[in-house]
C-alpha cells in the first residue's frame, strides 16, 4: 500500500507525498499566524472589496458574462440556432429518428456515388 | 499590526498605495502612473501600488467625487485597515477646482473623508505626487505611534 508506483518519469511514494503536505500545511498555517489579526471585526474592514461596491447578493447582477463577448456571432446565426432547437424536442425517438435519416442518406450517397 | 511590526522601531514595510478615481478627468491619474513607470519608479523608494484597499495604506484620491463616487470613495476608504492616510491629488479632489459648483458634485474629498495630505496642480507633477506620498509617511508614523500607546495602555 505504501510503496513506490513506478511511472514512465520516475516515482510517486504516497509517504512522501504526505510528508511534504504536512511541512507545506505547517509553514502555510505559519504565514497565515504571522499576518494582520486588528481588522475590526463587523465593520467594512471586514467585507470583500468588490471595487468599492456593495457586495452584491448574486455576482451575475454586476458582471458581464463571458458568453457576451460572442454576441454578435450568436445574432448572426440567430436564423440557424432558432431552426436547430425548433428540431430540438428533447425526446430521444426523434433524436434516433434523425440518425436512422442521416444514416439512410449516406447509405445511398454511398451507394450510389 | 502585524506581530512581526511589534519589534520594528521605523515603518515595518514598504508603503502600499491603493488609487480612487472619484470622477477625475484622467489626466492625475496619468501622473500617477507616470511615478510608477521607469522615469521616476516609486519602488525604488519602497512604495507600491496595490489593487485592493484592504492591504493599502494610503489612499490616493484623484477628482471631485461625483455624487455617483460618494458612497464608492466611502466604502473603500472604510476598508482600509488602520493607520491609514488619505492623499488627495490636484486641484479637483482638494477644492473641486472649475467644476466647484457643478450639480453632480458631493465633494471636494474632505467633504466625504478626511485628507491628510492636499498635492496641488492640473495635474500635479510625479515629484509632487511623490512628495505627498513622502508627507503621508510621517502621518502615518505618527499615527502608528499612537495605536502602539493605546494599545499598551489597554494592556
Amino acid at each position: 500500500m505504501w510503496g513506490k508506483v513506478y511511472t514512465g518519469f520516475g516515482y510517486w511514494d504516497a509517504s512522501a507525498w504526505i510528508l511534504f503536505f504536512f511541512i507545506a500545511a505547517f509553514f502555510t498555517l505559519w504565514l497565515r499566524s504571522q499576518g494582520r489579526s486588528d481588522y475590526k471585526k463587523g465593520t467594512d474592514q471586514d467585507e470583500i472589496y468588490w471595487s468599492g461596491n456593495e457586495v452584491p447578493e448574486d455576482g451575475e447582477d454586476i458582471t458581464v458574462p463571458a458568453s457576451s463577448a460572442y454576441w454578435g456571432f450568436r445574432k448572426a446565426l440567430e436564423p440557424f440556432y432558432k431552426g436547430l432547437l425548433g428540431m430540438h424536442t428533447g425526446i430521444a425517438t426523434d433524436i434516433v429518428g434523425y440518425y436512422v435519416i442521416a444514416v439512410a442518406f449516406l447509405a445511398v450517397f454511398i451507394l450510389l456515388v | 499590526m502585524m506581530k512581526l511590526e511589534k519589534y520594528l522601531e521605523i515603518l515595518p514595510k514598504s508603503l502600499w498605495v491603493t488609487t480612487c478615481n472619484s470622477g477625475s478627468c484622467n489626466g492625475c491619474d496619468i501622473e500617477i502612473v507616470a511615478t510608477i513607470s521607469p522615469r521616476y519608479d516609486i519602488e525604488r523608494l519602497g512604495m507600491k501600488l496595490v489593487g485592493t484597499p484592504r492591504h493599502a495604506d494610503v489612499l490616493i484620491v484623484t477628482g471631485p467625487v461625483t455624487k455617483y463616487m460618494t458612497n464608492r470613495l466611502r466604502r473603500i476608504y472604510n476598508q482600509m485597515p488602520d493607520p491609514k492616510a488619505v492623499v488627495a491629488v490636484g486641484n479637483c479632489g482638494a477644492s473641486g477646482d472649475v467644476f466647484y459648483k457643478s450639480y453632480n458634485l458631493d465633494g471636494p474629498i474632505d467633504r466625504i473623508i478626511p485628507v491628510d495630505v492636499y498635492v496641488h496642480g492640473c495635474p500635479p507633477r510625479p515629484e509632487a505626487i511623490i512628495e505627498g506620498v513622502a508627507k503621508a509617511v510621517l502621518k502615518l508614523e505618527r499615527l502608528r505611534e499612537d495605536l502602539k500607546k493605546a494599545g499598551e495602555q489597554q494592556s
